[in-house]
């Protein structure tokens, strides 16, 4: 799905040489600071970060050279750790530019995005509702998973998708990811939380440092939350 | 007050009266304060305007070309500000445009077969056939040049000279049309609103002013759609008289149709009147939109703005109102897209008299620049002269939020798609 050889971000991490395969989880952990969120972000294409350098090719594309719009059409997601507000843009109507849906189809994507906000506990007027706006913490990030779910997401990057839900919105997070995950998409999860690491039985717990990424299976995480960072 | 004093205008054959030395003018001020002089008040006979009809047009065009003859700057560096009316003088008001005549095709399209329609250009005004028929409660015109002068004094003597270029405006066209929306009409323009177009007439290259009066009667709810296309050069110097317990509401569109455009509106609010703007600009090469509001006891005012400044335009406005009594409330919000090159400006005034206790008003200015070269103007002004008032504003000028272009292009939209949208939603 996605290689990463030698991934550099200047002054942030070096050689960070990685393989996402199809069908898998990946947890992506790392101490304050180290660049997971730039990670992401970095390879989604974001303008003004440090120069990149190195490989990245998703689904055989170098996606380096593509612009943020491109690799999303291609499939990769990413679930922002503070989702942007924008007031005057609504969910839904957000949701038919993203996806491009026609008018034909919009009914039944109406009703399939009303089930899944319904399924998170969101209003029923959600649809309606400014895109992030007066929402809180955990209702932007319950947005972002239903954004997830409605795009033809392959490869879906998560930055720390638990911070401000409740214990019912982790429960609901942690079962709609799972529910997601098919042979044929690849899920990332930036997080430091147990229990939704527990929950979503990764394949792969990476962490992430200055000169390059440690990889192991969910006792690597344990171990982290035992022994913390410095030992590992 | 304006009075009797500017009466007489540009249009005769007097102004360049022949022991007048050419030399002596060197700009259309001098040309304003000459024909508004004491001297040249009395001179003309009452049947002035029913003569020189006939020629009317052509002596107006000659006179205009003659300013330019005589020295009225031409240069675009010169060009005018309404903080300094006497740069207004700098404009080429005869900059000339080759047309191709479907000016008039569009000034009696917009009332042909149509109803409630009312066309204003070159200080003349044209109405659907509807309008024309005396019936009770329907809308009563007072033409410009036909109209009884007894009764249009009265009108006259309402027009208010302000500091702006609405004095140039009357200068040009001194007799007001006024059209009056009878007390007895109730609802019935609010339910059926009435359009009104403002249109260059003449393919030739001239100024060309309207100066109108809008009364909205006693408990008369009306409803206007302004439509705004001018081709060559116009001012318009429209006073709205909302008397007591009256409500008006405007909707007006200004496109770029390659002219400038000069339009000052002033509003005199009667206690209890409404008041409603909602307005939108694409700006001009020159583009002034400027309202001017006097409010007394008890009445509302909401204007609204949503203008796209189109590349290389520019647009201005001042917006200013004036609270005399108790009880008013206002709000203004008005947002400006510029794209390449443009330019724009606002200035809102709010000046709340010591008497106008519990004003409540709210203004807000926004501005959306999206390159690096425009160049955007906002001042909020607040004028408060009592203290038992609820009073804010909020004007702000920014670029387009690169965040939140990221995070509409991480969603798979592109660039251009994107700025759409964040334009739209800022408009919202």
């Amino acid at each position: 799905m996605l290689k990463l050889k030698n991934y550099t971000v200047d002054e942030i991490f070096s050689d960070v040489t990685l393989t996402f395969e199809a069908g898998k989880t990946y947890v992506i952990m790392g101490s304050n600071g180290v660049g997971k969120s730039t990670l992401i972000h970095s390879l989604m294409g974001k303008p003004g970060l440090p120069e990149v350098s190195g490989s990245a090719v998703f689904l055989g594309s170098d996606i380096n050279t593509l612009e943020t719009d491109q690799r999303a059409r291609l499939g990769m997601f990413v679930g922002f750790q503070a989702p942007t507000s924008i007031p005057g843009l609504s969910n839904f109507q957000f949701i038919k530019q993203a996806t491009g849906i026609k008018v034909t189809e919009i009914k039944d994507n109406l009703t399939k995005f009303k089930d899944i906000a319904g399924t998170l506990g969101l209003p029923n007027d959600w649809d309606k509702r400014n895109l992030n706006t007066d929402a809180s913490g955990g209702e932007k990030k319950k947005n972002e998973l239903i954004q997830m779910l409605m795009m033809d997401t392959k490869l879906a990057m998560l930055d720390e998708p638990d911070s401000g839900l409740d214990v019912d919105g982790i429960k609901a997070l942690t079962s709609e990811l799972k529910a997601w995950r098919t042979e044929h998409n690849t899920l990332i999860v930036v997080t430091h939380y147990d229990k939704l690491i527990t929950g979503l039985e990764p394949d792969a717990v990476i962490v992430l440092q200055k000169d390059g990424a440690l990889v192991g299976d969910q006792s690597l995480a344990d171990k982290i939350f035992n022994d913390g960072f410095e030992g590992v | 007050m304006m009075g009797s004093k500017v009466y007489k205008s540009l249009f005769g054959q007097q102004l360049l009266e022949p022991s007048a030395s050419k030399e002596e003018f060197r700009s259309l001020n001098d040309y304003f304060e000459y024909v508004t002089s004491n001297k040249f008040i009395d001179d003309l006979p009452n049947a002035y305007w029913s003569s020189i009809l006939p020629e009317f047009k052509k002596t107006y065009e000659h006179n205009l070309l003659e300013l330019k003859e005589d020295g009225l700057p031409t240069k675009r560096s010169e060009q005018f500000n309404f903080a300094n009316i006497h740069k207004l003088y700098g404009i080429d008001i005869l900059d000339y445009r080759d047309n191709t005549g479907w000016m008039e095709i569009e000034r009696f399209s917009a009332l042909a077969n149509k109803k409630r329609s009312i066309v204003l250009n070159d200080s003349r005004i044209f109405t659907s056939e509807d309008f024309n028929k005396r019936s009770p409660f329907n809308v009563q015109i007072l033409d410009s040049i036909n109209t009884n002068k007894n009764r249009q004094s009265e009108y006259v003597k309402l027009l208010q000279q302000q500091d702006n270029f609405s004095k140039l405006s009357y200068a040009l066209s001194p007799f007001p049309n006024v059209i009056i929306f009878p007390n007895g009409s109730k609802d019935t323009f609010n339910k059926n609103p009435v359009t009104v177009s403002y249109r260059n007439s003449s393919e030739e290259p001239v100024l060309e002013c309207n100066t109108t009066i809008f009364d909205v009667q006693y408990n008369a709810k009306v409803h206007l759609n302004e439509d705004i296309k001018t081709s060559a050069g116009q001012m318009n110097y429209s006073m709205y008289i909302l008397r007591e317990n009256s409500e008006l509401v405007i909707e007006r569109t200004t496109n770029d149709y390659g002219g400038w455009n000069i339009f000052d509106s002033v509003f005199i609010c009667h206690p209890g009147s409404k008041l409603t703007i909602k307005f939108t600009n694409t700006g001009s090469q020159y583009t002034q939109e400027n309202f001017y509001i006097d409010s007394s006891y008890k009445t509302s005012v909401n204007i609204v703005g949503r203008n796209q400044i189109y590349k290389g335009n520019e647009y201005h406005q001042y917006v200013y109102q004036k609270s005399n009594d108790p009880d008013n409330y206002s709000s203004i919000d008005i947002k400006n897209v510029g794209k390449e090159y443009s330019s724009t400006s606002f200035i809102g005034r709010y000046d709340v008299g010591p008497l106008s206790t519990d004003f409540d008003g709210t203004m807000n200015n926004q501005n959306l620049m999206l390159d690096k070269n425009v160049t955007m103007h906002t001042r909020p002004v607040l004028d408060i002269h009592t203290k038992e008032i609820k009073c804010q504003h909020g004007c702000t000028v920014s670029n387009i939020n690169e965040d939140h272009m990221y995070y509409l292009q991480t969603k798979g939209i592109d660039k251009v798609t994107a700025s759409e949208m964040l334009i739209e939603s800022f408009l919202c």
